[in-house]
């Protein structure tokens, strides 16, 4: 039974808790369903992060560091936050999440196969020619992706436009929210200050930043290379409510958290700022930013980092260790699919 | 009630004035046009769409980035958003403009206003002479350039009726009410001929340069000069069909634009002609690429750059010369 495991038949590993994606219903931890919430979301970022590892090593493209500290918050605004309808992604009364750190895409991408936009397998051709998933989101090829992006410090603005769009429809989409996840580098660019300062300015309490503060950019650590503490403060200055995280990767603390904020509607926008770790549960990632970019360029790394995955998370939740050892060697690098008369060579990231 | 002083509608020639007149009357009949200001509204004219529909222009403050970002954001939600501000700052916004507008193909129509030479003496980093160059080759986007107040407003129209990201360039002068005739339409993607009397020169104008076409044509027909004038409101898409047509036709051309001569309408000509394999002398009116512009009175900037009608017909007699050589 176990060695006919298909490692793309993820239902058999993992469901999401809700029945209808369309509903929000609050789960408090007195509630008969919140463990196995608290559980189904933690499989689901550990399926995300192993399908990521998979989707970037065949692409030999992305960024690791940025996917795997945002795979908690993925996985709770999907299977618990976020209204929405996979078969009709532009279901008019859904929430919309915007990924402004674009290039953390391949945990985003995981996340909208593991929820059916569409089909799992098609992560491997992530970033290959012939495939509908960018390097950075396409909004028009992709289902599940709302804006293009990849140049950071843009979608925030777009998510205040989003959101005030959604307040000047009336009382009717009152229920609508925004959310937007940025990332903490990400807050050097000075359109995220423009887009905080609006946001505060026109009161728009459908609005949620969240900050994945991963505490490492492209190149450095973001407190050397160019610090955004007291980030808290800051926000609090341009009218934005700030919610602290002890720790991003705590999936019962964020369940908590969106349980709460569901009712802080206080005519000003909320912002989360997420205490995460880059490079989460991979340790030669985990805060180095040698891996904000890069897949790994050869298939055993990935199988050993797959393995390492299920180590952590996957032992202890039941996933069957069968699952990352068929996956890893379910891997292929995708070749390209010219051939190149004039021998260029440009090496993968 | 309003703050600024509103021109009213038939006292006033300037085109910024009346495109704030023409959003207006659009947005009485189109529900969802919203506007956005930054922070430049009585310059641009929005102010005038301001007090008509105070409830639909959304102030961003002086923050060019997210005017646009805003904009995409709205537009996701079913409005269409005029983000406006001078055009020079498009320089500013640029990014957003590729990418979050243009690469997701989104509803966004931008007004530039203070397009080219004419900023009312502000001087080099309020004139916007270079940024075609960038601007039409954005993959998606529209650019525009009207030449009268009448082609102007029937611009907005197209833009609000064409699903897509738009960019329209709105001149400060006084431009004509009408300079091509009541019969004529503006069509997205096509030129219009404004003066055919047969073969010697043609005139190729965009925007307001269409009133110094039309003023060289007729000191050019004095001299027993044929002129033909094709007006190219529609830069991106733009008319390749109606200039190769012109090609043909006529001895030589000109180019006329409140812009650059590399980048813009030149470029355009240039492209299309080369890759037709026509060979055509072609001359340019319009300002240097190498060129910080100094502030100064229209006059003289006109005059340093050879903008007027007198600088095309000189050019055209010197290029009539060297092509019937």
């Amino acid at each position: 039974m176990v060695d006919q495991l298909d490692p793309f038949e993820y239902e058999k590993i993992w469901r999401p808790v809700r029945k209808d994606f369309k509903i929000f219903q609050e789960v408090y931890p007195h509630h008969r369903q919140y463990d196995e919430l608290v559980t189904q979301t933690e499989l689901l970022a550990y399926l995300i992060r192993s399908y990521s590892v998979y989707e970037m090593t065949c692409g030999a493209l992305g960024h690791p560091g940025g996917s795997f500290s945002e795979a908690e918050i993925l996985a709770v605004m999907f299977n618990y936050v976020l209204k929405f309808d996979p078969t009709n992604p532009d279901w008019l009364q859904r929430d919309v999440l915007y990924l402004s750190k674009c290039h953390a895409c391949p945990a985003f991408y995981a996340a909208l196969a593991l929820f059916g936009y569409f089909d799992l397998k098609d992560l491997k051709g992530y970033g290959s020619w012939d495939s509908f998933l960018e390097s950075h989101p396409d909004s028009n090829t992709t289902p599940g992706i709302d804006i293009a992006g990849g140049s950071l410090g843009q979608i925030p603005g777009v998510a205040v436009g989003r959101a005030l769009g959604i307040q000047r429809h009336g009382p009717d989409e009152g229920s609508r929210m925004v959310y937007v996840i940025i990332g903490d580098g990400e807050c050097n660019e000075g359109s995220v200050w423009e887009a905080f300062m609006s946001a505060g300015h026109y009161r728009l309490d459908n609005l949620v930043f969240i900050i994945d503060n991963n505490k490492v950019q492209a190149k450095g650590f973001v407190a050397q290379d160019m610090s955004i503490e007291p980030l808290a403060d800051k926000l609090a200055a341009f009218n934005v409510e700030p919610w602290e995280t002890n720790n991003g990767h705590n999936v019962a603390e964020l369940i908590d958290l969106f349980s709460t904020l569901h009712t802080q509607r206080r005519g000003k926008p909320n912002a989360i700022i997420l205490n995460t770790i880059k490079g989460k549960d991979i340790g030669m990632c985990e805060l180095n930013p040698n891996w904000h970019t890069s897949a790994p360029r050869e298939v055993s790394m990935a199988q050993d980092w797959l393995m390492e995955l299920w180590e952590r998370d996957g032992r202890r939740l039941d996933v069957p260790e069968e699952f990352p050892r068929k996956l890893g060697e379910a891997i292929s690098i995708v070749p390209p699919v010219h051939d190149n008369p004039d021998q260029i060579v440009e090496k993968q990231a | 009630m309003a703050q600024f002083t509103i021109p009213a509608r038939d006292s006033t020639k300037e085109m910024r004035y009346q495109m704030g007149y023409a959003l207006a009357d659009l947005a009485g009949e189109y529900e969802n046009i919203i506007a956005l200001d930054g922070d430049l509204r009585s310059s641009s004219g929005l102010h005038i769409f301001e007090y008509f529909h105070p409830q639909k222009l959304i102030k961003v403050g002086i923050a060019e980035q997210n005017l646009i970002s805003v904009s995409a954001g709205l537009s996701q939600e079913g409005f269409i958003p005029f983000p406006c501000t001078f055009d020079a700052f498009c320089r500013r916004f640029m990014d957003q403009l590729y990418v979050s507008v243009a690469y997701s193909n989104l509803n966004v129509k931008f007004l530039g206003a203070y397009v080219g030479l004419f900023t009312g003496k502000a001087g080099a980093t309020h004139q916007s002479d270079k940024e075609l160059g960038l601007l039409l080759r954005i993959p998606n986007l529209h650019v525009v350039e009207p030449g009268c107040n009448e082609e102007m407003r029937q611009v907005l129209r197209t833009a609000v009726e064409t699903d897509g990201p738009f960019y329209i360039r709105i001149v400060r002068c006084e431009v004509e009410d009408d300079e091509i005739g009541a019969v004529y339409k503006f069509q997205l993607g096509k030129g219009v001929t404004v003066i055919d009397r047969g073969a010697d020169i043609g005139l190729v104008s965009t925007g307001y340069m269409i009133k110094t076409a039309k003023l060289a044509a007729e000191k050019l027909a004095k001299m027993g000069i044929k002129v033909r004038l094709d007006h190219h409101p529609s830069l991106k898409p733009f008319d390749t069909e109606m200039l190769r047509d012109m090609a043909s036709k006529v001895n030589a051309i000109i180019t006329l634009e409140n812009h650059c001569v590399s980048g813009g309408l030149f470029s355009l000509v240039a492209e299309t002609l080369t890759r037709a394999g026509r060979q055509i002398p072609v001359g340019t009116i319009g300002t240097d690429p190498e060129d910080f512009i100094h502030t100064g009175h229209v006059n003289d900037l006109l005059a340093r750059y050879n903008m007027t009608s007198e600088d095309v017909v000189a050019k055209a007699k010197e290029m009539l010369k060297v092509s019937k050589k």
